[in-house]
């Protein structure tokens, strides 16, 4: 219980030299992504929430300085551009997040009908409060404001889904349940995002387009963006 | 007392999310009428209709498709609201997961009245479910003709993009929402006459056109059964019918589409009545005055809520009882706004904190009974004063609950805790 993170203890990574190249990690599948949403904009620049979608997803659930300095980079602007955008919304993760994060909203409705009982009770039975991670790196519970899905109250977000009416029963069975499920957790929830741009006939292309990567040079590890 | 459902007409047909079925039930046929009428046509059937933006504040739809210039000069866009991030409000994710294709269908009609090519539908960050199926009509209509190039062989082109947030209640805010689909923090621009319009220079500065999910829901029924058959149900002035997100102490909470000007009781009972005593109704959602029991004798459209001092906003209706708390319950109200609140100006950036301040101190025990009016004097600092209505949004509720419940402010100060909790069983809510 000592030993449970808190977010805003997470030690700080160093700052990014940005006179040097980054080192850039997007997968091939990113680097296409992103290729095909750019052009659903005027310029590079408006692909930016998306662009840390895919970068949430591709450094494993957060954004380290290196993920805003390969958005800057991809992107065309500094990295002092893409920490401003970050830091502004709330879902991007700027510090590590367990694989499933338990957002538990406490807004009106969610007030009146329970929503902090569910809370404490996720505290006392992870052995957390809101705002931290389990030990073993499986929870993050966070206390948001209103899912606007308030007629279900109270309700919680787990990564892609929503879940409504619940009671403490509930909640210990789901519990269990994504402990054994590689469901709703913090990286599925950015590739389900990412996906959601994307049409079906840009889909189509870049599964062609991987195709004939992995064809030709037996997998290229996606360096030009 | 009944429902009268335009919207969710068909919400109940098995299959009504697939392009089969909705064209089974008429769908897509108001688009392929529109494309036969000329585009003034069709924006003055939106103004015999009387449509109303849907998203809060209440503005006549057909202005703004009318302010959209009539060149094709620059490009134009149109931007579907869908951030849907009022406090008590869950219309629109119900409009988008189970009748993602009369949405649709109503943002091309809008695209081809405003002469744009492009639409963006913003969808905020967490609504991953609706989004998927609306990821899933937009590839039909793409794949029917309805979407893309030459639509339906008119000449007609509209690509329709998903954007989606990434967790900002301020995004909702229209001109918040341009800059974070640029790729901006989601901060609003100077609003009129300050600045120019959106119609005429929003996205990239190009005429942009901005309505909420429900009113373009509304585009189809009105198109295909002419402007002057919606104004025939509501009020003069508050034409048609709204969907109200009814939540809190009801025994049946859930979206309910009915007629304006129902009266508000007839609407608590569609929901299956009160659980326990009704204490206040927030008729709006959280941005609007709080409207105490004894106020609830009125009709629900736009002028009948605004004479009972509160608002119609978003549709979110939430229901408190008399288990409730005012003072927490504003406490819990006043941390939303301090929480959301973009910092671009002042007033709402540090008034909204200092709110949230002084009402932990009185929750602690530690209130003073001048902390009342240095409430409702930081509530006139910021109302009118700051730069978008997410300010006037942090006052209003605050000003109304002191107004209509200061007795229960004043319980609190002097005895250190909560009249609520002191005269019932338990309480609810807050800690
Ligand atoms: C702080 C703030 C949040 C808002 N959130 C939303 C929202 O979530 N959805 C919405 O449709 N309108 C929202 N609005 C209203 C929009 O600014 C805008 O008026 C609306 O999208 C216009 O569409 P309509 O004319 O069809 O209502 C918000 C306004 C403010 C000031
Ligand atoms: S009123 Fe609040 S939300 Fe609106 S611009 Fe000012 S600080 Fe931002
Ligand atoms: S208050 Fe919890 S979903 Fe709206």
């Amino acid at each position: 219980m000592s030993e449970a993170i808190r977010l805003s203890e997470y030690p700080r990574a160093k700052r990014i030299d940005e006179r040097q190249p980054p080192e850039l990690r997007f997968s091939e599948r990113a680097v296409q992504e992103l290729e095909r949403i750019k052009r659903h904009y005027p310029n590079k620049r408006a692909a930016m929430l998306p662009a840390l979608w895919i970068a949430q997803r591709e450094y494993g659930g957060h954004l380290p300085p290196e993920a805003l300095m390969e958005v800057a980079y991809r992107l065309g602007t500094s990295y002092a551009v893409v920490e401003g955008v970050a830091t502004f919304y709330t879902m991007y993760n700027k510090r590590p997040v367990g694989r499933v994060m338990l957002e538990v909203c406490t807004n009106l409705t969610c007030s009146i009908c329970g929503g902090y009982e569910i809370l404490r009770h996720l505290e006392e039975k992870l052995g957390i409060r809101a705002g931290e991670t389990t030990p073993d790196g499986q929870f993050t519970l966070v206390e948001v404001e209103c899912l606007n899905d308030c007629g279900n109250a109270p309700v919680m977000q787990v990564g892609n889904r929503y879940f409504g009416r619940l009671t403490p029963e509930k909640v210990d069975a789901l519990l269990e349940e994504l402990k054994n499920s590689e469901e709703h957790t913090v990286v599925q929830l950015a590739d389900t995002i990412v996906q959601c741009h994307l049409s079906e006939s840009e889909r189509q292309d870049i599964e062609r387009a991987l195709a004939k990567a992995q064809a030709g040079s037996g997998g290229q590890d996606g360096q030009n963006g | 007392m009944a429902e009268l459902k335009v919207l969710f007409k068909d919400i109940d047909v098995p299959g009504i999310q697939t392009l089969e079925v909705y064209e089974q039930h008429g769908g897509y046929s108001a688009l392929r009428k529109a494309l036969g009428m000329t585009r003034q046509q069709v924006i003055d059937e939106v103004k015999a209709s009387g449509l109303r933006g849907r998203g809060g504040a209440g503005f006549p739809a057909w202005i703004k498709w009318n302010g959209i210039p009539k060149d094709e000069s620059q490009p134009h866009y149109v931007q579907c609201n869908a951030d849907e991030g009022e406090p008590g409000t869950f219309k629109d994710r119900e409009l988008m997961l189970r009748h993602p294709h009369q949405l649709i269908e109503g943002i091309i009609i809008a695209g081809y009245a405003t002469l744009s090519k492009v639409g963006y539908i913003y969808i905020r960050g967490e609504y991953t479910e609706p989004a998927r199926v609306m990821r899933r009509a937009i590839d039909e209509a793409y794949r029917a003709g309805y979407l893309g190039k030459n639509i339906l062989g008119s000449g007609v082109d509209f690509d329709l993009y998903i954007h989606m947030g990434a967790g900002s209640y301020e995004c909702g805010e229209e001109s918040a929402m341009m800059s974070s689909i640029m790729g901006e923090r989601g901060q609003p621009r100077l609003k009129f006459p300050h600045a120019p319009l959106p119609t005429i220079a929003g996205l990239w500065n190009c005429p942009t056109l901005i309505n909420n999910v429900e009113t373009l829901s509304c585009v189809p029924a009105i198109i295909r059964n002419g402007g002057a058959w919606y104004a025939s149900m509501g009020t003069e002035k508050s034409t048609g019918t709204k969907i109200f997100s009814v939540s809190g102490h009801v025994n049946k909470p859930g979206n309910y589409e009915v007629e304006m000007g129902t009266p508000l009781m007839e609407l608590l009972e569609l929901a299956g009545g009160v659980k326990g005593k009704l204490k206040a109704v927030i008729p709006g959602g959280s941005s609007v005055p709080i409207l105490p029991a004894d106020k609830c004798d009125v009709n629900l459209d736009y002028e009948s809520l605004q004479a009972a001092g509160t608002m119609l906003g978003s549709g979110g209706f939430m229901v408190l009882n008399d288990t409730v708390c005012i003072v927490k319950f504003m406490r819990r109200t006043a941390a939303f706004y301090a929480h959301e609140s973009c910092g671009k100006c002042t007033p709402c950036r540090e008034g909204t904190r200092w709110m949230v301040k002084i009402f932990d101190r009185i929750l602690a025990g530690g209130g003073r009974m001048e902390d009342i009016d240095l409430l409702l004097d930081i509530c006139d600092q910021i109302d009118g004063r700051s730069y978008c209505a997410l300010g006037d949004a942090a006052a209003w509720p605050i000003r109304a609950s002191i107004k209509h419940f200061r007795h229960e402010y004043e319980y609190f100060i002097k005895h250190g805790h909560s009249m609520v909790e002191a005269q019932a069983e338990h309480s609810v809510g807050g800690r």
